[in-house]
């Protein structure tokens, strides 16, 4: 037991340092290089000027919604794929980031982008999330108890209509409007607003608080939902609660990224490659992996090939996509 | 679907066009000192920096997207990234005092700029010529250069005000304006391509559509004489195969389908829309065109 402990404190430590490290190297890289020397002397002292600027208003938002939002999407994977104990199960699988997606168009397209300040988009994304884990939930709770497999298929089945329904919302869309829904779906960590930047760091933190008052069931759950039930656990609560900490974990990222896909799947499988299948370890790993790898890729997407700048979509899609592969066939580990 | 839509979409952002922007009151009572005008100009769209070549303030153009290839010089300029996605810290480094971009720029980008105290103007997509004019003079007005901005107007004006006269007099022809394929998309009357057509003596036959995505059902009923296709790429030659496949309509019975460059069409400054405007109606009227070298 202890050894067991002592490993997990070493990949914590190991996961804190990395993505400190990576969080200040994305600090340094860009467009114009800050040496790394620097840029204490540039927060703390100078505090002005163009490179400041660079530093504290472009890079640093970016790192930390890169944070909340890469841990909040692994974290959400974690909780959904440990719940319906499918491999394939992602925050996106339900249906969240299509509902988000489809109160965005919505909103583009009645043309209220311009009310409430900047903060209409997210909040009709959110309501679009929220319409649609209650629509998931109700379908798929009879009498008090969660069907697995209805709630998988509720999901996905509303994944396609609202994805019909932005296409439809597309096609009759004026030009103006089509690219407002395009470059909200193409998922983007620039975001203004350090409110919802703040916001996403607070809805993915709490998740994982909260989240480990049931990693213990998740393990028993893990063991299928009879064998848990004989353990002792109230296996309806605990769906219950997992489904909506991990819904709304998602639809606050979804609300203020835009879709940013593979993260919510692939890390935490790589992850449990590395620490196992336990939930207590899981859990906090693969947020930090998440954020990680989210920062990582931001900082490529927008550095790769300047002075373009790609969705960072793009970049957690193919490097992730191809790194997953290759750690799949290499240790031939089974999902 | 998705796809398909989002590739009519870049390319309607790439070719699309120009200004207008909210008076600067503070601006109006501004006097001919050119120093009390923004020195570091900042153009997120081909179209604002062809504007400011045309007006002489290309010397204080400090940075434009990958697409400003035109005029030529402008491909040497600083560069921001694209129309879609331009780069922020590429922009603040340039220290810009007027960034210039278009309605439909990145909402967070733009945002996130204003924040930092840059200051952003922004332009619709021109719905009309005059609307384009508008907006031009408004550029003119916010560089320091109103008095060359109305004269390039004025000429533009006449200009398309003669080819109009011109094309008045012969008999008017059904015209079909393709913008993209898959889905076949075309110019409505809310856009300023429907000019182009109506100046030079045609009839838009995808004028009174709601939205541009058009069906080729409709074009077959509704028989265009010609059938003019803006360059896409590859898809181009296909199209023109494609069409080419319909012996019912008159346009493929008389070999009238023509494809015209992106560039010139749709990113115009009025200076260009009345250039494009006489290429056009030499297309269409060859009759015209000689009168013209005539005189």
């Amino acid at each position: 037991m202890k050894k067991k402990l002592l490993k997990w404190i070493t990949w914590v430590v190991v996961l804190s340092g990395l993505l400190i490290i990576v969080g200040i190297a994305s600090l340094c890289i860009g467009t114009t290089a800050i040496p790394f020397k620097k840029i204490l002397p540039l927060i703390f002292e100078i505090r002005e000027g163009v490179e400041y600027s660079i530093l504290v208003d472009i890079r640093l938002p970016r790192i930390l919604l890169g944070l909340a939002v890469g841990g909040g999407l692994s974290l959400a994977g974690v909780l959904l794929q440990g719940m319906f104990r499918n491999p394939l199960v992602e925050p996106y699988t339900l249906g969240i980031s299509g509902g988000a997606a489809l109160g965005v168009c919505v909103n583009i397209v009645l043309g209220f982008k311009s009310g409430i300040g900047g903060f209409s988009l997210p909040l009709s994304g959110f309501i679009g999330a929220a319409v649609v884990i209650l629509a998931v939930y109700s379908l798929s709770a009879r009498k008090g108890i969660l069907k697995i497999h209805g709630l998988l298929l509720t999901g996905v089945m509303i994944s396609f209509v609202t994805s019909s329904f932005i296409m439809l919302l597309m096609a009759i869309s004026r030009a103006e409007d089509l690219q407002g829904i395009i470059f909200w779906i193409m998922g983007s960590l620039e975001e203004p607003k350090w409110s919802l930047i703040n916001l996403a760091i607070g809805v993915s933190l709490l998740g994982l608080v909260l989240s480990y008052f049931l990693s213990v069931r998740l393990n028993a759950l893990a063991l299928g939902e009879e064998e848990a039930r004989h353990l002792g656990i109230n296996t309806e609560t605990t769906k219950r609660f997992l489904f909506i900490i991990a819904s709304l974990i998602t639809g606050c990222c979804v609300a203020v990224t835009g879709i940013i896909g593979f993260v919510g799947l692939a890390v935490p499988h790589f992850v449990r490659m590395f620490v196992g299948q336990d939930h207590r370890i899981l859990l906090i790993s693969s947020f930090l992996s998440g954020a990680i790898f989210l920062i990582i890729s931001d900082t490529i997407a927008r550095t790769i090939i300047q002075p373009l700048e790609l969705p960072v979509g793009v970049v957690t899609g193919i490097v992730g996509g191809i790194i997953f592969v290759y750690a799949l066939t290499k240790r031939g580990v089974e999902l | 679907m998705i796809r398909r839509l989002i590739t009519v979409f870049v390319l309607l952002i790439f070719y699309a066009a120009v200004f207008n922007f909210p008076l600067d009151a503070a601006e109006s009572k501004e006097n001919s000192n050119q120093a009390r005008y923004p020195q570091r100009i900042v153009s997120l769209a081909p179209a604002l920096t062809e504007a400011l070549y045309e007006l002489g303030a290309d010397d204080r153009l400090k940075g434009c997207t990958t697409y400003c290839s035109k005029p030529e010089p402008a491909k040497h300029k600083e560069k921001i990234g694209t129309l879609i996605d331009f780069n922020l810290e590429k922009i603040v480094t340039l220290k810009p005092d007027l960034v210039l971009g278009m309605e439909f720029s990145d909402r967070r980008t733009i945002e996130k700029l204003k924040n930092l105290g840059y200051r952003v103007e922004l332009f619709p997509s021109p719905k009309n010529f005059n609307h384009l004019c508008e907006s031009f003079l408004r550029l003119g007005k916010m560089v320091g250069q109103e008095e060359k901005a109305k004269q390039i107007v004025m000429e533009a004006k006449q200009d398309t005000a003669f080819i109009r006269e011109q094309a008045a007099g012969v008999k008017k022809l059904k015209i079909f304006w393709q913008l993209g394929a898959k889905p076949l998309f075309s110019a409505t009357k809310g856009y300023f391509t429907n000019d182009y057509i109506e100046f030079a003596g045609g009839i838009n036959i995808a004028a009174e559509a709601s939205s541009g995505i058009y069906s080729r059902e409709e074009v077959l009923k509704r028989n265009p004489d010609v059938i003019v296709i803006i360059t896409m790429g590859v898809a181009t030659e296909t199209e023109k195969q494609t069409w080419k496949t319909y012996q019912s309509i008159n346009a493929v019975k008389n070999n009238r389908i023509y494809v015209v460059d992106a560039y010139t069409y749709c990113s115009p400054t009025p200076k260009g829309f009345a250039r494009a405007l006489r290429e056009l109606v030499v297309l269409l009227h060859p009759s015209i065109f000689k009168s013209n070298e005539e005189k």
